[in-house]
């Protein structure tokens, strides 16, 4: 047999051959004596370099600033990332509950006022005793924040279904029925300052409202909106009304999300839920001037295909069908002689 | 106990020390530790645990050095320096740190797959094990091992001998 390698002499003193090598390497080593001398050594340098090593134990704390692994972030700057937010998140849901309280308090008055819970969904909730600002924001888009749609939602429930709690698992489901009115179920960023009514402070409210002329309409904005073109009127002080008006261009089928994604699921079966149930589809209405009507919490719409265009025109407001019908008609009028207007800058 | 405490207690004192002789200061080699058994959780199974382990552990300080090899390569010189110039009150304790700078120095002669080797050996790793923590051939492990263990003893007899002519040379 030859002369035992170093490598062979480690891995016998180590325990990692086959009991077969390992009998033949110890039988060579007891006649060989260089390899019983090699293997001496071998056993010295084992027992050397464990006690060089163990030399290394006692080594010093920090001495190497540990940037590498400590690129961690510190707990503690997810634990203020967190505490931010969960102050913000309470914040916008205080303040949006806020704004449905104020509204739920208005419409129990008027529900007082008519002893009828159904008539006071479809009476017009006006309010004209609160500020609202002008500067609407897109209510929800193909990428609604969970929190925005849920206010809306909030916002657009009947008062007495109106809860407190976020349900997440709906709010896909509540962005598609936003989305596919394409009207914001309330007007949107309505920043509502004013303190809860009397009854009787409504009820004049009201019979102002009702005996209100028309004045001239007032574009307060247009949010943007994926798929439509949406415009804000001012119709009274403090009243709005949205008119959705879908653009050539469908983006609304191309845009692909996770909110999109959800969406058609919810498509698939938009009329289940009874939310769902008072929310049109927006195909275009059969019909050539007929216009639907369709209210969902306080909020109605009617819908009606453009003269011009053949698109379908949808007007949202708080008020009564044949209210919005009259703004239909000025709006129209108004857009009639928009259109003139630009033909005669423009041949 | 979970699986990851069980993990843990087996071999988090082989692995940071394993780190330590590696990496020359303690509290990294804790950091590169929980990293190591932050990634084990994250795997659903692992066949060979103390090889895994081993290997991620030598992996993290391998992509972490490469990252910045040349500022750590400053900041271990300064260490080395500071801890040569420590003056301890006692005698045994100067001797103590004069061994460990000269344990370190030998060590780091080493070329990377020895020393790996070498200090996995010394925590019990099995010749199949370093092999698969070093993706090397399970048939090389002994030549490497016995390599690694000549030159390591082979560099701190050299530097102890120079050691003790300098000391020779400061008394005459």
């Amino acid at each position: 047999m030859q002369h035992l390698d170093e490598g062979t002499i480690h891995s016998w003193l180590d325990g990692a051959l086959s009991a077969d090598e390992a009998a033949r390497v110890e039988a060579h080593v007891k006649e060989c004596p260089q390899c019983a001398a090699a293997v001496a050594e071998a056993r010295g340098f084992i027992a050397a370099s464990s006690r060089i090593l163990t030399a290394l134990d006692n080594a010093p704390r920090g001495v190497i600033p540990a940037a590498a692994p400590a690129r961690r972030i510190d707990p503690m700057v997810w634990r203020i990332a967190a505490t931010v937010m969960v102050v913000a998140a309470g914040t916008l849901v205080v303040f949006r509950n806020g704004v449905g309280t104020t509204k739920t308090d208005q419409a129990a008055v008027q529900t007082a006022a008519t002893s009828s819970s159904a008539v006071a969904l479809k009476a017009p909730i006006h309010d004209e005793g609160t500020v609202t600002t002008a500067e609407p924001t897109t209510p929800v888009r193909t990428k609604a924040l969970p929190g925005a749609a849920n206010a809306a939602r909030a916002l657009s429930k009947p008062p007495a279904m109106e809860k407190r709690g976020v349900a997440t698992g709906e709010v896909g489901a509540n962005a598609q029925v936003a989305r596919s009115q394409n009207v914001p179920a309330a007007p949107p960023a309505v920043q509502t300052f004013a303190q809860p009514m009397s009854a009787a402070a409504a009820g004049a409210v009201a019979m102002d409202a009702a005996t209100e002329q028309p004045r001239a309409l007032k574009v307060v904005g247009t949010p943007r909106t994926v798929g439509a073109k949406v415009t804000l009127y001012e119709v009274a002080p403090g009243d709005t009304v949205t008119l959705t008006e879908p653009v050539a261009v469908q983006l609304l089928q191309s845009v692909v999300t996770g909110v999109a994604g959800q969406s058609k699921a919810a498509a698939a079966a938009p009329m289940r839920r009874a939310d769902a149930a008072a929310v049109s589809a927006p195909e275009p209405s059969v019909g050539a001037q007929a216009s639907r009507v369709e209210s969902a919490k306080a909020v109605t719409t009617i819908s009606w295909p453009d003269p011009v265009t053949g698109n379908l025109l949808k007007l949202s407001g708080r008020m009564p069908a044949a209210r919005l019908q009259e703004i239909r008609l000025r709006i129209e009028h108004e857009r009639a002689a928009a259109a003139a207007e630009a033909t005669r800058r423009n041949p | 106990m979970t699986d990851v405490e069980r993990l843990f207690r087996t071999y988090n004192a082989a692995l940071v020390r394993y780190l330590t002789r590696r990496l020359g200061d303690r509290d990294w080699a804790e950091e590169v530790a929980q990293e190591t058994f932050v990634r084990a959780l994250r795997q659903t199974s692992i066949q060979n645990e103390r090889a895994w382990l081993f290997a991620v552990a030598t992996n993290l300080v391998r992509d972490e050095a490469r990252k910045d090899m040349r500022r750590r390569k400053h900041l271990a010189l300064l260490a080395e320096q500071e801890r040569e110039e420590v003056v301890e009150p006692e005698e045994t304790t100067l001797e103590r740190a004069q061994e460990a700078a000269m344990a370190r120095k030998a060590v780091d002669a080493l070329a990377e797959r020895d020393r790996l080797a070498l200090l996995m050996r010394e925590e019990g790793l099995d010749y199949n094990e370093i092999a698969e923590a070093l993706q090397l051939a399970p048939g090389s492990v002994g030549t490497t091992l016995s390599r690694a263990r000549r030159r390591l003893v082979e560099s701190y007899e050299t530097l102890q001998k120079s050691r003790e002519e300098r000391e020779k040379n400061a008394a005459s």
